[in-house]
């Protein structure tokens, strides 16, 4: 009776059949995300066994003719200087990926103890806490990236660690709201009884659970990090080296999209494919989590 | 509602403080200020333009200095105080900055607020544009995918949204640019400003390579929220009354769903803002962005120090009049 | 008391059926309503909760989801109201026929001043311009017994009271003068004390107007001196039907009978024991093939779980759909039965106590 009482009653007709929604989304993470995780394991395969596999040498002068089209030769044509824009752009993914991770990893490890501690330990601590993410976050993004590329150089390693930067107030933000919501939990206040350590008790018992909501953060944020390196690089201000930022903004002067379009747009839908991939899993994991929240 | 302004004022103040002193002592700190303005010539050692001073040595070849060598360098350490420390140097910058004296650039000696002046309201246009295309394609998109919620339509919209927002700006420029002003010669291909009419075409692109990404956004939040005030009573109650569908969706139903859409309009600002320097790259367009690239390239402290700050307090001041925004659209929160 | 002549009739209801797929089973909300309503009468609708009575309601004001599967006539002054509602007619409902919700604190806009919510209505069917739509709700405020109405038309519903919002909701379905106005529990969400008001106010109304009345509401007591005829529904169907003093009087269905003795009446001392009915509302999807109130009722015969019992008596008179219905000898019969056994046929156990029929 209760059950049926849910769907009826006051609704409006758009919504009457959201209940066969919910039913079908079930507790699968789906083809899709296993789709998109298969793309995501094969480029990092790809970049990684990249130097056994015979590509050619992406900073390699006329590898082929300069300005083709794709060909056997050449999968992704090549660019107005004859290099081979697949194997840049297989080589290229390695700084993109390697930037994306490194960025996420960072945002995650001072981002998330942050939060954690301000969540766990609130008043004060709170307060300033807060604050930081507060006037990180009132930074345009690629403001504060291009501020902090400025002033130092433009190695993978600060690069990184400046995206790196950019997550540490969305991904503080999350942990700091879910550390809130389960520090008030039975198994953190047992945990309290007893007289656990602080540290302890942060680590062993709500690292585990605030690192659900953040697995999902972390595949999206991931996706955000490396499309940031790309805009840096539209800016000649990412990496010394070729990303897919670099590739496309090396493609995308007006005569070379005129006469060979590929040199950019084969790296875009290689990119559009990756960061695709990654949204999705990334939604999905907050899906599936989503409704195991409620089983806490 | 009153206590409530004052505390976000409070915020604000605070926020603009350490934005702006976060952006001048990173520049200031790091690498000498005073190599930017006179070059090679920094490099001599305080002690020897001391000595000359007291007279000890003469600034001729004889000493390794050129004539007049010391003085260019305190003068220029003089007009730029940069014998001062930091923070001292911070609260000049700022009570000029306060009366809209933005100092001049290290390298070409332009005035900093003739600059502004210019650029800004480019990127502002752009900025406005982009947001107008954004809530014009998201408004009807929402409604429609809402009205009919996992429908076909709505269905095909969800998959849509989710491929429009992992194009990353950049590439969507690209794109746009390859086909519409490149193949098809719709648009022109280089910014120009003889009337509104010639930069309306000139921003449209731009515009919509900003906008497209952030009508999805706009689109998944105000569907979901619309899906919620559907199911209300007084949709009902509208319904009885007798109003059409249409009249329902946009008279009733949509202000009480916008929302989610105004709370990340204002971070979606920001996003834009650094989306704009982007695409000012890619469409050639005089905005802030490519002024601030510019200057970050040829290495000029003072106007990269004002671009930003005005860009980060501009951001900061939309986000306070968004968060006022929500008085407008919902009564209650007015009043309590 | 109206009868309902034919030339007289403004709402005819036949065979209403309504039915909701769902991926649990088919809802079979509405099974076979019929009823009619004469022009300037008060029908009462009373059941419990589930058992039809909004969507009956929503059916007549075309606010069912698109998913609903409708059988049945519904004509309402001479036009086939569900022709007009896949026509997609307009300025029929909200101008001739209207409803009032249940709940004034969620029925009005909540971002919208409510002289502006009035005058909607009135600039949108009747094309009157702003100021004059204005002016007239806030005629319409006074007109339903707001206080001050100048000064409500320019306030927020969060600003009033729930009994004022009910008014204000009122006044909106009132401002196109209709000739039906549905109150789907128009009192359940407001205080004991605003309650009487309101149902004062609405009777009121009614007569001042000519309008006719479907007064939806879980509470006999409401109906009983307000409504020219009053229509108990059970599981979707019409059980019984008759004019109020009849059925307070001499009811017939059990499940009205047992409704009458879930309330408090003022023909009998104060301590008098209220019964609950036993048992648990009906199941709506896949009902078994018999009387859907058998398995709660005290009269229950064996026939009772072989078909349903059709609805039948003096048509306009005293009409009930039951094989042992109370009150007559063949109830009588049927209970004590049931009596002797302690149980009856869908296994209920009974007992002497409260069998004062
Ligand atoms: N859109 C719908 N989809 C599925 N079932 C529905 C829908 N609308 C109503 N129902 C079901 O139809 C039955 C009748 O509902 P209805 O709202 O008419 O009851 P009611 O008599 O008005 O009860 P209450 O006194 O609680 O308002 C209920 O079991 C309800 O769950
Ligand atoms: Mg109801």
């Amino acid at each position: 009776m209760s059950e049926i009482e849910t769907t009826g009653e006051s609704r409006l007709e758009a919504i009457s059949m959201d209940d066969d929604v919910v039913d079908a989304v079930k507790k699968k993470l789906g083809v899709g995300f296993w789709i998109a995780v298969g793309w995501l394991g094969l480029l990092v395969a790809t970049v990684v066994l990249a130097p056994l596999l015979p590509f050619d040498d992406p900073d390699k002068l006329a590898s082929g003719p300069a300005r083709t089209g794709p060909s056997m030769d050449n999968w992704f044509g090549t660019d107005a200087l004859g290099r081979d824009v697949f194997a840049r752009t297989v080589y290229g993914a390695r700084v993109s990926l390697v930037v994306g991770f490194i960025a996420i990893a960072f945002g995650m490890v001072v981002g998330g103890s942050l939060g954690m501690i301000a969540g766990y330990f609130r008043g004060r601590v709170d307060q300033v806490i807060s604050f930081l993410f507060f006037t990180l976050l009132s930074f345009p993004g690629l403001i504060l990236a291009l501020l902090i590329t400025s002033t130092f150089d433009r190695t993978l390693r600060t690069v990184s660690l400046t995206l790196g930067v950019l997550a540490v107030a969305p991904v503080g933000r999350l942990a700091r709201a879910a550390t809130l919501v389960f520090a008030e939990r039975e198994f953190v206040q047992a945990a309290r009884v007893i007289g656990a350590k602080h540290f302890r008790i942060l680590t062993r018992e709500l690292l585990p659970v605030v690192l659900i909501p953040m697995a999902a953060l972390a595949l999206l944020g991931m996706g955000v990090a490396i499309v940031a390196e790309g805009g840096l690089a539209f800016l000649q201000l990412s990496v010394e080296d070729i990303s897919w930022g670099v590739i496309i903004n090396d493609g995308r002067g007006i005569r070379d999209l005129q006469e060979n379009p590929h040199v950019a747009l084969m790296p875009i839908g290689v990119m559009f494919l990756t960061i695709l991939a990654l949204n999705f899993a990334g939604d999905r994991v907050r899906e599936y989590f989503d409704v195991r929240e409620t089983a806490f | 509602m009153k206590q409530f302004i004052l505390r976000r004022v409070a915020q604000l103040v605070l926020v603009v403080f350490s934005v702006t002193f976060l952006t001048f002592a990173s520049l200031n700190l790091v690498g000498d200020p005073l190599f930017n303005i006179v070059g090679v010539l920094s490099g001599i050692p305080d002690e020897q333009c001391e000595a000359v001073a007291r007279g000890e040595i003469e600034d001729t070849q004889s000493s390794g200095l050129n004539v007049g060598d010391c003085a260019l360098i305190a003068q220029a350490k003089e007009q730029n105080n940069l014998d001062k420390n930091v923070a001292e140097r911070y609260g000049i910058w700022l009570s000029d900055m306060a009366s809209g004296d933005f100092g001049t650039s290290f390298v070409n000696g332009d005035e900093i607020s003739d600059i502004v002046k210019e650029r800004l309201p480019v990127t502002i246009r752009l900025i406005v544009l982009a947001q107008i295309v954004a809530l014009g394609i998201a408004i009807p998109w929402g409604v429609a995918s809402a009205y009919r919620a996992n429908r076909g339509f709505d269905k095909a919209s969800t998959v849509g949204s989710f491929g429009l927002l992992s194009i990353p700006n950049f590439a969507l420029g690209v794109i746009l640019l390859y086909f519409f002003t490149l193949r098809w010669q719709i648009f022109p291909s280089r910014y120009e400003n003889a009337g509104w009419w010639s930069e309306l075409k000139a921003l449209t692109l731009p515009a919509f390579t900003l906008g497209l990404g952030l009508a999805a956004t706009y689109q998944r939040l105000l569907r979901t929220d619309l899906i919620t005030t559907l199911q209300d009573d007084f949709i009902h109650m509208a319904r009885a009354k007798g109003m059409s569908d249409r009249h329902i969706m946009y008279r009733h139903a949509l202000r009480p769903s916008m929302f989610s859409v105004i709370t990340v309009f204002g971070v979606n600002t920001g996003a834009l803002i650094g989306g704009a320097l982007v695409v000012e790259q890619i469409f050639s367009i005089p905005g802030v962005g490519t002024e601030l690239v510019e200057a970050v390239l040829r290495n000029d402290p003072p106007v990269v120090i004002s671009l930003i700050s005005v860009v980060a307090i501009g951001f900061v001041l939309i986000n306070f009049f968004v968060d006022l925004m929500y008085g407008y659209l919902d009564p209650r929160v007015r009043t309590s | 008391m109206a009868e309902a002549s034919a030339a007289n009739t403004q709402l005819l209801v036949r065979d209403l059926t309504v039915r909701f797929p769902t991926t649990r089973g088919t809802v079979q909300a509405v099974n076979g309503v019929t009823f009619d309503l004469a022009r300037g009468a008060s029908l009462g609708i009373v059941g419990e909760s589930g058992s039809g009575k909004s969507v009956t309601a929503k059916t007549l004001m075309n606010l069912l989801p698109r998913t609903a599967e409708v059988a049945g006539d519904v004509i309402f002054e001479g036009e086939d109201v569900r022709r007009l509602a896949s026509e997609g007619r307009e300025h029929f409902w909200g101008v001739k026929m209207t409803m009032v919700f249940q709940d004034p604190m969620t029925s009005l806009n909540p971002v919208k001043k409510c002289g502006e919510q009035i005058a909607e209505t009135l600039r949108y069917h009747l094309k009157r311009d702003r100021k004059t739509a204005l002016a007239e709700a806030e005629d319409l405020l006074a007109q339903v017994g707001i206080p001050e109405p100048g000064k409500r038309v320019d306030q927020y519903p969060h600003e009033l009271s729930g009994g004022l919002r009910q008014r204000v909701v009122i006044a909106m379905a009132l401002a196109c003068e209709p000739s039906l106005l549905i109150a789907d529990e128009p009192t359940t969400a407001v205080d004991v004390t605003v309650q009487k008001h309101l149902l004062d106010l609405l009777d009121k109304l009614r007569e001042d107007r000519g309008m006719s009345m479907i007064l939806i509401t879980h509470d006999l007591g409401v109906a009983r001196g307000r409504c020219d005829e009053i229509a108990v529904m059970y599981a979707g169907r019409l059980v019984e039907r008759s004019a109020p003093e009849t059925l307070f009087s001499d009811s017939r269905h059990p499940y009205t009978d047992a409704l009458l003795r879930s309330i408090p009446r003022i023909d009998q001392p104060s301590h008098t024991r209220l019964e609950p009915i036993p048992g648990r509302p009906p199941e709506l999807i896949n009902p078994p093939e018999q009387c859907a109130y058998a398995p709660r009722c005290r009269f229950a015969r064996s026939d009772c779980l072989e078909s349903i019992p059709d609805i039948s008596g003096v048509a306009g008179m005293h009409e009930f759909a039951c094989f042992h219905p109370a009150n007559t000898d063949r109830g009588r019969e049927a209970l004590a039965a049931n009596l002797a056994q302690g149980c009856t046929v869908a296994g209920l156990e009974i007992s002497g106590a409260g069998a004062s029929s």
